[in-house]
Order: C-alpha cells, then structure tokens, then sequence
C-alpha cells in the first residue's frame, strides 16, 4: 500500500507543481537555516575527548587574595605547577603552556621560520591521546632533568626534513639544538580543550618541548598572563617565583576512587599552603573539572550561535505553519476524491496513511534540498568570514539529522490537514458536483 | 463601507485557515523584529570609527632569537630601517595592534596623595615613539606630540609622559583638561606620568570591551626580542614593502624571524567576523522568512479566490465593482495582518526581554516591533493584490452557472 | 439482502431538527431491481447514503447481508463498502488525475489484491462494459456515457452483491441514458441486486419494484397505484400520515 500512496503523492505533487514547490521551498529554507546553525552549534559543542572526557581533569586553585578576583580561573601560577608535579595520584599529568619559538635545521639555506610550540611533561602525548608516526615522547628522565628532545608533527618534519623517519635528527629551537625523538600525526582537537586561551577553534602547535627547559630556556608566555596583585617582574626568574597564573594543568584520573585520592591530595597541598602564609583567604581550595564540565564552563559554544540555533527553530516553525496552511488548502480542495475513495471502500485509516505519505515525500524532498542549502550557506559563510575548518564543515551525521527533521516536522505540519480530510463525512461531495 | 463586519464574521467562521496565517504573522513578528534588533546593533558596533587611517597602516613582529643581540639598540636600528624604505611614510615600534584582539591593557591611579587615590578607567596602553601618532593617522586636537628626545628606549618603567584619546580624557577628568595631568603606574607617586596631548579618537584592541575607545600612547620603544611595529605607507605599496622589509631586516642581521604585514582594516573584519556572521545570518533569515510569508499569504489569497469564485460572482452580479472585490480581500488580510502584528509584537517584546536574560543582549527597543509590523503591511498588501486582482477580474456570470 | 426497520435520520443544527428519514422500512431481496423516487427534499439521498453506509443514522436497524450495520466501526463499515458495495454517482466521480485502469483499480488496491489479480479483474470489468480497448485513456477523454461506464466497470471491478446508483442517468443525453440502463439491466441479470435513486419515472417503471420516498417514509408503489390518479404527492403524505 505504502507504495501505491506514494504514486498517489507523487501525482498530486506533479498536479499542483506551483503550490507543492512553494511547500517544498518553505520546507527547505527552514531546515537549511535550522541545519546550518545546527551544525556551527554542533561542532562548536563536540567533546573531542571521546570516552577519556571523564578521566581527563584540569586543575585550579583558587589561591588569590580576598578583594581581589572573585572567582576560581583557568590557570595556575608556576610555583604551584611545580608542587603539583610531585603528586604520585594521578596515572598522567603534564603543566603546559604555549610558547614560540624559531624553528631553525643544520641546513642553513633554510630560512628560519617562527612556529608556535606547547612546553609540556611527557605525560602530554597519553593524556590526551596524540598518534605517533615514528619514535614517542622522550623519557621520563628528562621531566625531572631536563633535556634538549623534541617531539614535532608531520607538517614540520615535512618542512625542516622533508619527511621520512627523522628520529635522532636535529632541529634548531632559537639557535639551540633539540634532538628528535618523535613524529606525530596530524592532532588537531576540536575544540582545543587542553588551552582555550587563544579561541578554543584555533590549530594545535605542531612543536612541543620539555616543561622541564622552562627555567633554561625562558620560553616566552603566548597565552593569558593574569596577576590580582602588582608584582615588580623583571627577569624570567621574577615571573616563576610570582603570583602570576599562567599555566594549564591537566591530570588523568581513571577511577572514581583516584579522584577521590587526589582531590584530598590537593586539600591537603591547600592546607599546606595556608599554613606557610602563601593561600590568604579562607576559602582557598582546589578543584578539578573533566573535559565536559570544562567546556561547558569555558563557554565554547559563542551565546550568538545558541540565539541562532533558538531563532532558527522558531523560523522552522514558521515554515511548517506555512506549510500546514498551504497542505490544509490544497487537501480541503481534494475532498471530492477523497469522497469517491472513501464510498469505494478506502477507510479513514487509510486516506490518512495517504496524506501523510504525501507529506512525508514532501517533507522528504524539503530535507535533501534543505540540505543543499546548509552545505551551500556554510561554503560561503565560511569563505567569505574565513571560518575555522572545523566549524565549516558539514557533519556527516546532519545527513541523517536534516531529512530526518524535515520528514518528522511535515508530519507533524499534516496531522491536522490529513485529519481534517478523512474525517469530513464524504457523502457531501457525491452529489453531483 | 470597508465591510469590517462581514468579513469578520466570515474570518471567525472559517477558523483554521485564518488561524494559521494569524499564527504564521506573530511568529514573524517576533522573529523579524529581534532580529533585525540585532543586526542594527552589531552594524552599529561595526561602524564604530577607530580613528585610524586602517587600510594604510599595518603591523608586523620582529622576533630576535639570536641571544648575542641586544633588543634595545637593535630597535632604533630595525625602526631606521623600516623609515628608510621606499613608501613608508611613518613607523614605530608598539606594544600592541589596534583592533587585533590582543595587547595591553592597564589602569592609572591619581591624585595629590594616597587618600585622595583615585583611579582612572581600564584603558589600552600603547608604548611608542614620537611617530606613533602620524603613523596611526591620528588627530591631535590638544596639547603636543612626544618631542624625539622625550623617548626613552628600555621597559614599561621608564615611561613619564602620556598621549591619551578624548574618550579617555572625559571619561577621567570629565570637563576638566587632560592636559598637564599627572598619573601614576602604582601607587600615588610611584611612576609618574605626566599627560602632554589628546588625539580627537583611537580605539584598543578588544572590539568587545568597554574600554575600546580608552587609549594611552607612552613615550617607550619597548625592548624586548619580540617587537612589533605599526608602519604607515600608502595602499598601493604595502604589497612590495611586503618584501622589502624583511629583505632589509635579514640583511642588517638573518637570525630573526619577520612576520605580519596584516593591515588594521584586516584587523578589523577578522575581530569583528562574529559580529558581522551573525548579522549576515540574520539578514538572511529576515529576507528569507518574509519571503515566505509573503508567499504563504499569496498561496492562501490564491485559494481563497478560487474557493470563493461563485461567491465573488454573485457579488459582483449584484453590483460589487472591481475595486470592492480587491479591498475585500485587502481588508480581511489587513485584519489578520494587524491581529497578528499586535500579538507578535507583545510575544517579540517576552523573546526579547528572555534574550537579554539569558543571554548578553541588550534590550529590544519598541521601534523594532513597530517598525516591523509596518512593514508586514506593505508586504501583505504586495501579496494580497495580484491574486486579489485575478479575482475581481471573475465574470458575474459565473453566478448563474450551476457548476 | 437488505432490511431498514424504523430507521430515524434527524439532523440538528442550533435553530431547527430536520427529520431526512422518520420510520422509514424496506426490505429488498437478493436479486430485485429497486428503483427509488420521490421529490427533492424528500430524503432519497439520505437513504442512499445511510444504505450505502456512508452515514450513520439516529434510530431503527439495518440489516445488510444479515449483518447489523449499527455502531459499526470506520474500518468495518469501509471494508463492507469495499467487498459488498459498488457505487455508481450521476456525476461519475471518476477521479480525473487517474486513467480509466487505475480508477477502476482503485476498490481492489484497497481490498489487498495481488497486481496479477488486479489487472485480471480491471481487464474483466472494463471488457464488460466496452472499454477495455482505452484503458489508458483519462476520464477527461471521454464522453460522459463513456465515463458512467466507466464508473460501472469501478462498482463492478470487487464483485460487489448489490449496486447504489444515484442518478445514474442524470447527466446523460436520452441514447446513452438507454445503453447505461441496459447495462445495469444485464448486471442485474447475471445476479446482483440493485438499488437505483431517480426522479425519472420512465426509468424508474423499467425496475421491478418502485419504492417512493415522501417526507422520509417509504410509499410503496403499490400504494400509489390503489390511491388517486397522478402526481398527488400531497394527498399520499397525508394517506401515509394518517395510516
């Protein structure tokens, strides 16, 4: 029967092209709106973390002053970072920061080039999962000790070594000599959770290097630097030894029971704290926020795009008031036929089954169009406002989502026309016309 | 003798069709009028004047990685080079891009002692030379520019004499004048520094915050081995400086990395792209969703005459001319038209005021509701009138016929 | 084959209750030709309707093929229409977007027949009543003597036990009002019953048995004949009346 209503539809659809068109218009620019800021929302709101969002945990203090910031912030000054790295809690754990450096070979034709470079522990590349091509991160050892080793992506090994195994080979860090000990694949999380400093959508770094060089080397801070009192910094050894919150920590916690270890690991650091006069107010504690909670109060999702998301539902609705306005007309119209159907036998079950098939191809073809026009709006919004790829693209699962909508909300649109049609009495309409 | 009655009657009569238009139109309403709400304001930020010459002006960063150089004489150096190429028509060394999205940002105490320590609004501080305000194209409107030698090269400390924008100047000595002013980097005493001049405008870098239109220029060339300059040159010759500074730059010294060349304009369009996205998005639901309406409205007024051809003969066989068939139709759908308009523009005040709660927006202003209907009306009377015009046209004879 | 017994028909709006049937009794075997008259206003339409199930009725019984037709649910009383039904309307009512094949197919789509059984009995029903050589024809391409067999060849298309025709001849110039009562007559023959409404009484004397319809009762032709002369509608309401 279902196919036999849908020849059914598809002649109606063909009787009427005008009126079945603008149907299938209004439809479709209300999906392509709704899909097109359903994906910006979409893929603004991932998790990148997969099933690791609930071991992995960022780590703050509140360990300001009273009067002066309010709230608990993102980052952690070095002393602390350097304490916490003594903790045996947690399975994984790296400080990090972002930095830059000049990226220099042995081959001196090679024009140096600044690159942006994330200073971790070697527990980095567990936390959060980073693929390996060649080597790994460089020993645990060099944590503690420290050490010219680098790890570097396959974007980089092509540019300083034209690809292939570069495992030992050296690269120039502002003059001084890294050894490779690992290439990475392409990494590039979305949204960059590990650091939201610097807009959550912007690409990983491509370098990373020992936490550990951090009082060597100096690196250069190229995120938020956040001070709630006035400290006189003038040299690299001022900054570590200030109040000066700066630096991302982030711990692997696989178990409930861990977590729980830890947070009364970090109380007790707390306490230790208060007690040799560094933590003033009373209310000094620590926290720690998986991925999810992180995001979430990172606020990665602009306000606007969740306006639009609102405005673009409502906007469907329009569309389908329109809609069910249009398929009332043109249903109300077909009584007569309905009439004969009904006198020849068909049931009212039936003659509704009908109208909903029809517009559910309606809804149908409204969907795939509408489709179309959110792949079309996103290639020039984002041409045209250079979005970050990420955002651009057009999540495959929207090619579910959208007929999926489409086909659900017409439905919904022709409740009430295909009631109203099997339940007019059709003795009315046989009568001579 | 617009016949409100009858048509009423009839309206409430047949409900659903009717009621749905009605539904459609507050939808709209409250639609349209939010969000053309939001366009005028994010066009409105938009247009806010930087007061800086943007397309001719742009930035780039020296980063001296070579640990033999010293990054204060090394500056003086880099910025004569800069000045001496062909095209450039001023230059200076900057702690920040305007308009760029990141920099610095402080605020000044002042008064005659601690007690009367009073502090000035947050502002952007720019440390510079006596070049900063002719390579922003700035207007100085009081007091003087920063003479050569008042410039210091070295840290943020050394700074003793200030430029400050008029929005700044207001915004902490009201009507008094800035000029002659003493501020201070601490505590009262502590750094001072002394305001010699106003520029009539120049905006910081976060587009976004309140402080935009808050400046402070210092009399700095900041050392550090990661320099930024502003250079100013015309339109047409950025393109070749492009390659002649850093081939200038390697030349007087290769181990250092020179990136940039990003216009302000540049700038500009990339931290206002939020704001500009969504009112393109917006612009394009409002055209789209009236477009729909309209259409909509025409399919129905398509129907109705169709339905009521007999009706609209008899009519006419009774004398009704041309034009009383037309306004009828005008006038049922101006009723609808202005129902709905009155109820979507109550339900757009509630989504407005709901927007502002949940979300940073400010408040819809009445206009927008008002306005919309308005236009509502035009659109519903372009709709209603070619389908309204087919239907006058229905012969009176058709009342006589049976079928 | 069908029996009415005191069915009631009142139709209620705010300000009045029209009375389309009040008492009204009929009983027809299985195999008659019943042709049923009577004035405008007087309740054939209704009858026909209510007989035809498309309208539930207030009061009384009705008995169709021994089967209680009261409180029927909407799917039963659609599968009766489907199985034991064939209509036939004096507008044709062919349904315009469908040619002359697949509107007779359309009771056997709804009665679940296999493609295969469907083409035999389009074939069939169509070879009946002439037309089976323009099956792909639309309605719109035929005359209207053409389409009311058509319309025949739909009714006929389920095999259904008895026929409603209203007015089957109404439309129809004199010559094809006679091919289509012919038609009807050999269905009749071949065994189906049929109930035919008109308000032609040249047609209507060529059915076995006349029934008239006044003011919603039935006046048997009989009756008629045992009272006055002609067309004395008023005198025989008031003769029902008082019996």
């Amino acid at each position: 029967m279902f196919f036999y209503y849908l020849d059914l539809a598809w002649r109606s659809i063909k009787k009427t092209p005008f009126l079945s068109l603008l149907m299938v218009l209004a439809i479709s620019i209300g999906i392509g709106i709704t899909i097109t800021t359903l994906n910006v929302y979409k893929m603004a709101s991932i998790n990148p973390a997969g099933e690791r969002s609930s071991q992995l945990f960022a780590v703050r203090l509140l360990s300001q002053d009273n009067d002066t910031w309010d709230e608990i912030t993102p980052q952690i000054t070095y002393q602390d970072a350097f304490n916490l790295r003594t903790s045996a809690v947690p399975v994984r754990q790296s400080a990090m920061f972002r930095t830059g450096l000049a990226v220099q070979t042995e081959d001196i034709n090679f024009a140096p080039i600044l690159e942006s470079v994330r200073v971790i522990d070697s527990d980095f590349f567990g936390l959060f999962d980073v693929p390996f091509i060649y080597g790994g991160p460089w020993e645990k050892q060099v944590d503690d000790e420290g050490g010219y080793k680098v790890v570097i992506n396959e974007d980089i090994n092509q540019k300083a070594f034209g690809g292939g195994n570069s495992i030992g080979k050296t690269l120039l860090l502002n003059r001084k000599p890294y050894q490779v000990v690992g290439v990475t694949a392409q990494w590039n999380p979305s949204p960059k959770y590990y650091d939201v400093n610097n807009g959550a959508f912007n690409n990983s770094e491509q370098i990373f290097v020992p936490f550990s060089l951090t009082p060597i080397e100096e690196f250069d801070s190229w995120g938020n630097n956040n001070s709630w009192r006035r400290e006189d910094i003038r040299t690299y050894q001022d900054r570590l030894n200030s109040e000066m919150h700066w630096l991302q920590y982030w711990v692997e916690l696989d178990t409930p029971a861990k977590q729980q270890e830890y947070q009364q690991w970090l109380a007790a650091y707390v306490e230790q704290q208060k007690l040799i006069g560094r933590f003033k107010r009373p209310d000094a504690h620590g926290d720690i926020s998986d991925v999810g909670q992180w995001l979430k109060e990172h606020n990665v999702v602009p306000e606007d795009n969740k306006v639009l998301v609102g405005l673009s539902v409502l906007f469907l609705v329009v569309c389908l008031v329109n809609m069910l306005g249009l398929l009332l007309a043109k249903f109300l119209k077909r009584a007569p036929e309905v009439g004969v159907r009904r006198a020849i036998g068909a049931s009212r079950l039936q003659i509704f089954a009908q109208h909903l098939v029809e517009v559910g191809l309606i809804g149908f073809c409204g969907g795939v169009l509408g489709l179309l026009w959110a792949w079309g709006a996103l290639y020039v919004l984002s041409t045209k406002f250079d979005l970050e790829q990420s955002l651009a693209q057009l999540d495959q699962s929207m090619w579910l989502i959208a007929p999926m909508i489409a086909v659900s909300a017409a439905i919904i649109a022709g409740l009430y026309p295909a009631w109203r049609i099997c339940s007019t009495n059709p003795s009315v309409y046989l009568k001579s016309q | 003798m617009l016949q409100i009655k009858p048509i009423l009657s009839m309206l409430m009569r047949s409900k659903s069709g009717p009621l749905l238009l009605l539904v459609q139109i507050i939808l709209s309403v409250a639609i349209v009028a939010n969000a053309s709400f939001i366009i005028t304001e994010r066009v409105g930020l938009m247009s806010r004047d930087s007061g800086i010459a943007e397309s001719e002006v742009f930035d780039l960063t020296i980063y001296n990685f070579d640990g033999a150089i010293d990054p204060n004489k090394q500056n003086l150096i880099d910025v004569e080079i800069i000045r001496n190429l062909d095209g450039v028509k001023a230059a200076t060394s900057s702690s920040m891009t305007p308009l760029s999205g990141g920099g610095w940002a402080s605020n000044f105490t002042y008064g005659s002692s601690e007690e009367d320590r009073k502090e000035t609004p947050n502002a952007a501080l720019y440390y510079g030379d006596e070049q900063m305000i002719s390579t922003l194209g700035l207007k100085l409107v009081e007091g003087r520019n920063f003479h050569p030698d008042e410039v210091s090269s070295g840290g943020p400390e050394l700074a003793n004499s200030a430029i400050v924008s008029a929005d700044f100047a207001k915004d902490t000595f009201a009507d008094e004048s800035a000029v002659g002013q003493i501020m201070y980097r601490g505590n009262i005493g502590e750094q001072s520094i002394k305001i010699i001049g106003v520029v009539e405008r120049l905006q910081g870098a976060w587009v976004d915050h309140d402080n935009l239109n808050r400046s402070v220029i210092l009399n700095v060339e900041l050392g550090s081995s990661f320099t930024r300059f502003l250079v100013r040159a015309d339109e047409s010759a950025i393109a070749d400086l492009k390659e002649a500074i850093p081939a200038a730059l390697h030349k007087e010294h290769p181990n250092r990395v020179v990136r940039g060349f990003t216009t302000i304009k540049e700038h500009r369009n990339r931290s206002y792209r939020d704001h500009e996205l969504m009112a393109t998005v917006l612009s394009m639901m409002v055209v789209l969703l009236l477009l729909i309406t309209s259409l909509g409205l025409a399919g129905m007024v398509m129907f109705n005459v169709e339905r009521r051809t007999k009706q609209i003969g008899t009519r006419r066989a009774l004398g009704a001319k041309k034009r009383d068939i037309v306004s009828f139709f005008l006038v049922e759908n101006y009723l609808i038209c202005l129902t709905g308009g009155c109820l979507g523009a109550l339900i757009a005040l509630q989504l407005g005021q709901q927007l502002m709660t949940l979300y940073s927006l400010p408040k819809l202003e009445l206009i927008y509701p008002i306005v919309t209907v308005a236009g509502l009306l035009v659109l519903t009377t372009i709709a209603v009138i070619l389908p309204a015009q087919k239907a006058a046209r229905i012969s009176p004879a058709t009342a006589t016929r049976s079928v | 084959m069908l029996s009415m017994k005191n069915i009631s028909k009142v139709f209620k709006t705010d300000l009045v209750e029209t009375h389309a049937l009040r008492d009204f009794n009929l009983e027809v075997n299985e195999g008659e030709f019943v042709a049923v008259t009577g004035p405008s206003g007087s309740g054939k339409t209704t009858f026909l309707n209510i007989a035809g199930l498309l309208e539930g009725f207030t009061q009384g019984d009705y008995f169709l093929d021994g089967v209680n037709i009261s409180n029927l649910s909407d799917n039963k009383s659609a599968a009766i229409r489907n199985e034991k039904i064939g209509f036939i309307f004096q507008g044709f009512n062919l349904i315009s977007d469908l040619n002359l094949a697949e509107n007779v197919e359309v009771p056997l789509r709804y009665r679940g027949f296999s493609a295969k059984e469907r083409k035999v009995r389009v074939e069939r029903a169509l070879d009946q009543v002439g037309l089976a050589a323009r099956m792909k024809h639309l309605p719109t391409q035929l005359s209207g003597g053409q389409q009311q067999r058509v319309a025949i060849a739909r009714a006929l298309a389920g095999e259904p036990r008895f026929l409603l025709a209203d007015e089957p001849t109404g439309n129809l110039d004199s010559l094809m009002a006679r091919q289509v009562m012919e038609l009807l007559e050999d269905i009749n023959k071949a065994g189906t019953t049929i109930i035919m409404v008109t308000h032609d009484a040249e047609l209507a004397r060529r059915a076995q048995r006349n029934i008239q319809i006044v003011d919603g009762q039935v006046c048997d032709f009989t009756m008629y004949q045992s009272g006055q002369t002609d067309n004395k509608t008023q005198s025989i309401a008031d003769a029902v009346s008082v019996a």
